[in-house]
């Protein structure tokens, strides 16, 4: 199960996001993505992205100004 | 003998930088495929507006001063161990200072349907002639719905798709058809805009009018037999007309050493000095760069006077500022920011409007005279760079 690591951290908003649709676009339903992000206004949108897309969040934590959302790839078509 | 700079690309930023150099004493050689320069912003009016592209073209040449030298080829490799660019004609040219200026590419084949799209109606994105296209398109469209979205979230002027559905809106207002042609605008970010503090400005001026919009829609298919654009998220859209800002690219011609492009072939630079990673004798400006900030032409022509003083001998600093324009009917803003800020609220009245109609009217002049536009730019930058640092709007 391949574990794609998107470090964001330093982009402002929507750039972490921006970079985990990129990141999306190329992985695969099994796959694990890890978003690391300092702009606060990431967790909301990785939340509200989730809803969207209906992969699975399996944790979303901040350690340190850093927040990591660790997703798994579910909902690809 | 005088210093030898070879620029790739006659766009926005390479022609600003050759018109910058040339009366320094350097030997200044611009290559570019095409033979005409064209104004980008002016897709819009062309495929909105039905304003004549001629207006926006002019020949390359006629945009750089006397003693510039132009080659009209195109470049296929720049090695920057042997300072050596070649063309396709199978030219050679060494330098003593490369500046790589050729813009970002548009790749229509890597979402599938999209040519065909493309084929169908044109866009306001790739060209004078496919805004053309799609001036004609619009002009056949009497009821259903108008949709614009986006295939990737990196992208030239973050704004062009809000001011395609903004002016779209006006058009088919002007029409008498606001209540039989819907618009859609579907964007891959959270929000209406990129930045939130954007979003909220513009978000209730385009309910207003009656767009539609989709946030989270990241465009990965066109179905063209069902008229449907297909997003990464997986929601799916109706047109009965659409237009996919699409995937953009780094140059495809190649660089050695390869490593100095990214992942999407951009070329990676130092943000603040421009020069490409690894290579004090080689920078690269424009749509062509990693650098986070906006792809515009705003970026490119501060770019631009940031190579020419640092090649003069000084120690110039591009700070990541942006002024991208909005423009609904009647109304302007600005994304104002630096790599340091985000944007900051910007309220949208008719006098930024008219700010940015006589930036449009100034262009070709800016182009070719920077020296004497450069001080009325600079007062402007200074006096608003102090808002982006209180964090305050105008
Ligand atoms: C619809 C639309 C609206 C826009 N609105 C705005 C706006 O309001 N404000 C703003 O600041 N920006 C705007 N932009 C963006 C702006 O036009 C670009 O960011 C700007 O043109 C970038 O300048 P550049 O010099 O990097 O590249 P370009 O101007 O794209 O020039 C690149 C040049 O390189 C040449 N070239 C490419 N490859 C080769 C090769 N291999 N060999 C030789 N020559 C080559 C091309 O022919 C071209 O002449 C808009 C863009 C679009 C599409």
């Amino acid at each position: 199960m391949p574990e794609i690591t998107v470090d964001a951290r330093g982009m402002a908003c929507p750039g972490p996001i921006s970079a985990l649709t990129r990141a999306y676009r190329n992985a695969q339903n099994g796959d694990i993505i890890i978003v690391l992000a300092t702009d606060p206004g990431f967790k909301p949108d990785v939340q509200a992205w989730i809803e969207k897309t209906r992969n699975e969040l399996v944790s979303l934590t901040e350690e340190g100004g850093v927040i990591k959302a660790v997703i798994k790839v579910t909902a690809k078509k | 003998m005088a210093n030898r700079v070879i620029i790739v690309g006659g766009g926005g930023g390479g022609a600003i930088l050759a018109n910058l150099l040339q009366p320094h004493g350097f030997d200044v050689t611009v290559i570019d495929k095409s033979t005409s320069h064209f104004f980008q912003p002016g897709n819009l009016w062309i495929a909105f507006k039905g304003v004549s592209p001629e207006k926006f073209l002019r020949p390359i040449p006629s945009l750089l001063k006397k003693g510039v030298n132009y080659v009209n080829d195109e470049v296929v490799s720049v090695d920057l161990n042997e300072r050596r660019v070649t063309t396709r004609s199978g030219r050679s040219y060494e330098y003593d200072f490369v500046v790589l200026a050729s813009g970002a590419e548009l790749d229509y084949s890597a979402v599938p349907g999209h040519r065909e799209l493309l084929e169908r109606f044109g866009d306001f994105y790739s060209s004078p002639e496919n805004s053309l296209k799609l001036w004609n398109t619009l002009r056949g469209l009497k009821e259903g719905s108008f949709v614009i979205g986006v295939a990737d979230p990196i992208y030239k002027c973050p704004p062009g798709p809000h001011k395609g559905a903004f002016l779209a809106s006006e058009l088919l207002r002007s029409r008498g058809l606001a209540g039989k042609v819907k618009v859609v605008l579907a964007v891959p970010v959270p929000h209406a805009y990129p930045s939130k503090t954007v979003a909220d400005i513009l978000e209730p001026e385009l309910k207003e009018r009656g767009v539609e919009i989709h946030t989270f829609f990241t465009v990965n298919e066109v179905d063209n037999r069902e008229n449907r654009l297909v997003s990464l998220e997986g929601e799916d859209i109706k047109f009965n007309v659409a237009v996919v800002v699409p995937p953009h690219r780094g140059p495809s011609y190649n660089i050695s050493p390869a490593e100095v492009k990214d992942q999407s072939s951009y070329v990676k630079i130092d943000k603040y000095t421009s020069n490409v990673q690894g290579f004090d004798d080689a920078y690269a400006i424009g749509d062509c760069t990693n650098a986070p900030t906006s792809k515009s032409g705003v970026t490119a022509h501060l770019q631009a006077e940031v190579v020419a003083a640092r090649l003069l001998g000084y120690d110039a600093r591009y700070s990541g500022r942006t002024n991208c324009p909005i423009i609904t009917d009647g109304k302007g803003t600005f994304v104002i920011s630096d790599y340091d800020h985000p944007p900051i609220k910007v309220r949208l009245s008719r006098f930024k409007r008219l700010m940015e109609d006589l930036f449009v009217a100034t262009y070709w002049s800016a182009v070719k005279y920077p020296e004497f536009w450069s001080p009325i730019f600079k007062a402007y930058f200074d006096a608003t760079d102090e808002f982006i640092r209180r964090g305050e709007g105008w």
